[in-house]
């Protein structure tokens, strides 16, 4: 692998792949469902007009959203946790070790709690609201400490810190409640609108836009915060744009979707060892493939079982767990 | 010579106590400046302060007669290349990647690399005698190796200051001849702190001697190497005598130093040995 990588302008046919594999992800996962969609009706459908209304309502109004928002969810999630990988110089950071997903699940347990049915539109606010108070601790905290370097001990402390208060709540909460919270925390695409995919969509390109902009700082940070100092970047500010930037399209992502979680740790340990471990082929590469890989799981989410769909973030939570040994195993033998 | 860098009552105080107190001496356009020390001396300390890595220090220093603080940090990184490597990166860095860093004090935000660019990094990597090594690995060469691509980044830097810390640390006789030969060869300003006295002697044309934040003393190397001065610094014997040094067509003497571990009798040398 490491010989092929040598190959110059390799990385160009290697984008060019994953543009196409994109395209014939999103294509082809339209297809996928309980009600019977061909590629030639959705052709028909982008062409001229669909043959059925019925076929117009579950293309446009259920699948097309869905998998763009799983398409964009994925990006994000990956290039999320590409760049805190390479700003904190840990293989194993993810968006969610930032407690993130127990921020969110502690906003959405107290709008279940407070706000009545009607009002559960505004649960994803809560959410996001949640996550972004446990980010604002968590940097709270690392900054008391002086100390970036234990950003992601922090984070997993808050997780747990805010994980125990969530459950405290619902043990002492309303059944339907509880269940309603627990099943939006193990993640989903099965409510999700065009609206959410264009709010998506915005956070990841401002993401990516950051990144491009900031590419030559993120990539002299490789090298040690001494020396990426001594090329000029201010380490402390670079680190504090980005980590709030990572918080933000993360957040956004489980506001909609709910948890999912491992896409961040996985996909750009793949993505390394296709395109390298700079910033610009990095993010570009984990942003497909992250995108591809969340359109496929959530295919599986909806047609492994034929009476249920699976909460995607259990399926994520599945591969990536067994992903995060295979890498331990991987480090102790090299190591 | 004119002074490149100036610094006046240099001082760092971190939590009451004086990590450099009052240090003070100018840097000339293409002196090789040795600081040198024991441990805990304020060598590196002094290094950030030159680099202004820290705020919290006191007192004056001057590049081209302008202070440091008035210049943006990517003006500071056309001046000064810092050569430090501390650990090895956590992923696989190529040897083009680490070279091309040093781009990054002329690039603005969103800039691609030009063929100007690579064709710089390449002509530095030639420089420093690894010119087919650009698709290598970073870990995996040498330490020697990694000194000499830290120098072909600072090199691609255009910095007219280099900054090594400890250039010869954990490398073998061989490599640490090698990398200051190297040094020694580009023919800019250099400051370095190196712990071994008798490479100093050998590739610096003016030593900084700093003991416990404090300046000893700062001269040229023959004087610098006072064994009087060093034994009480080191805490150790100390014997000095010179060496011949032979470059191309003239002959040179080193001073050269020995610290023996025998501090119980009058003579600095262990017996049995003699000058």
């Amino acid at each position: 692998m490491n010989l092929f990588r040598n190959i110059k302008g390799r990385n160009s046919w290697v984008f060019f792949g994953l543009l196409l594999l994109t395209v014939f992800s999103i294509t082809t996962a339209i297809t996928f469902g309980p009600a019977k969609i061909t590629s030639l009706d959705i052709l028909q459908c982008v062409v001229s007009e669909c043959a059925t209304p019925m076929h117009d309502m579950v293309i446009w109004q259920i699948r097309v959203p869905r998998v763009l928002v799983g398409l964009v969810a994925g990006m994000g999630l990956a290039c999320a946790g590409a760049i805190l990988q390479n700003v904190t110089r840990n293989p194993l950071a993810d968006p969610y070790l930032f407690g993130i997903i127990s921020g969110a699940g502690l906003g959405a347990t107290i709008a279940t709690l407070v706000l009545s049915e009607e009002q559960m539109l505004a649960l994803p606010l809560a959410a996001f609201l949640g996550a972004l108070f446990s980010v604002i601790i968590v940097f709270g905290i690392a900054t008391l400490l002086r100390n970036m370097n234990h950003l992601l001990l922090t984070g997993v402390a808050v997780s747990f810190m805010l994980g125990s208060i969530s459950h405290f709540i619902l043990y002492l909460g309303d059944p339907f409640a509880t269940n309603r919270v627990i099943f939006w925390l193990m993640g989903s695409l099965t409510r999700v609108e065009m609206f959410h995919f264009y709010l998506i969509s915005a956070m990841v390109v401002i993401t990516l836009i950051t990144i491009f902009a900031l590419h030559r700082q993120i990539d002299a940070l490789l090298l040690g915060d001494e020396s990426a100092a001594s090329l000029g970047v201010n380490v402390d500010k670079l680190r504090i744009i980005l980590l709030a930037l990572c918080a933000a399209v993360t957040a956004t992502i489980v506001a909609y979707c709910g948890g999912i979680g491992f896409v961040g740790l996985m996909i750009p340990h793949i993505v390394r060892q296709l395109v390298g471990v700079t910033t610009m082929p990095l993010i570009v590469g984990s942003a497909l493939v992250g995108g591809c890989f969340l359109v496929w799981v959530d295919v599986l989410a909806r047609s492994a079982l034929s009476t249920v769909e699976i909460p995607i973030g259990i399926i994520t939570s599945a591969i990536g767990s067994i992903f995060f040994l295979a890498i331990m195993y991987r480090t102790r033998k090299t190591g | 010579m004119s002074n490149l860098l100036t610094l006046d009552a240099v001082s760092w105080t971190i939590e009451k106590q004086a990590i450099l107190s009052n240090i003070s001496f100018n840097v000339a356009q293409g002196d090789i400046l040795g600081i040198i020390g024991p441990n805990g001396a304020g060598k590196t300390s002094l290094l950030k302060c030159l680099l202004n890595q820290t705020k919290n220090w006191q007192g004056g220093i001057k590049l081209k007669n302008k202070s440091i603080s008035h210049y943006k940090p990517h003006e500071l990184a056309q001046t000064f290349a810092l050569v430090v490597q501390k650990s090895p990166p956590i992923f696989e860095l190529k040897v083009y990647d680490v070279v091309r860093m040093g781009l990054l004090p002329y690039k603005a935000l969103f800039a691609r690399d030009t063929d100007i660019d690579k064709k710089e990094i390449m002509l530095a990597l030639e420089k420093v005698g690894l010119a087919t090594s650009e698709n290598k690995f970073f870990n995996t060469l040498s330490g020697g190796e990694q000194q000499r691509v830290l120098i072909a980044k600072a090199l691609v830097q255009k910095a007219k200051i280099l900054v090594l810390d400890e250039p010869t640390n954990h490398l073998d006789i061989f490599y640490q001849h090698q990398i200051l030969q190297l040094v020694k060869a580009l023919n800019i300003t250099v400051i370095m702190t190196i712990h071994d006295l008798n490479l100093a002697a050998q590739y610096c044309t003016r030593l900084v001697l700093l003991n416990k934040g404090r300046l000893v003393s700062d001269n040229t190397v023959d004087k610098a190497l006072n064994p009087e001065t060093l034994s009480k610094v080191f805490g150790l014997p100390c014997f000095r005598d010179n060496v011949q040094q032979h470059s191309d067509s003239t002959v040179a003497e080193t001073p050269r130093v020995h610290f023996y571990p025998n501090s119980n009798t009058d003579s600095p040398l262990p017996s049995g040995k003699s000058s």
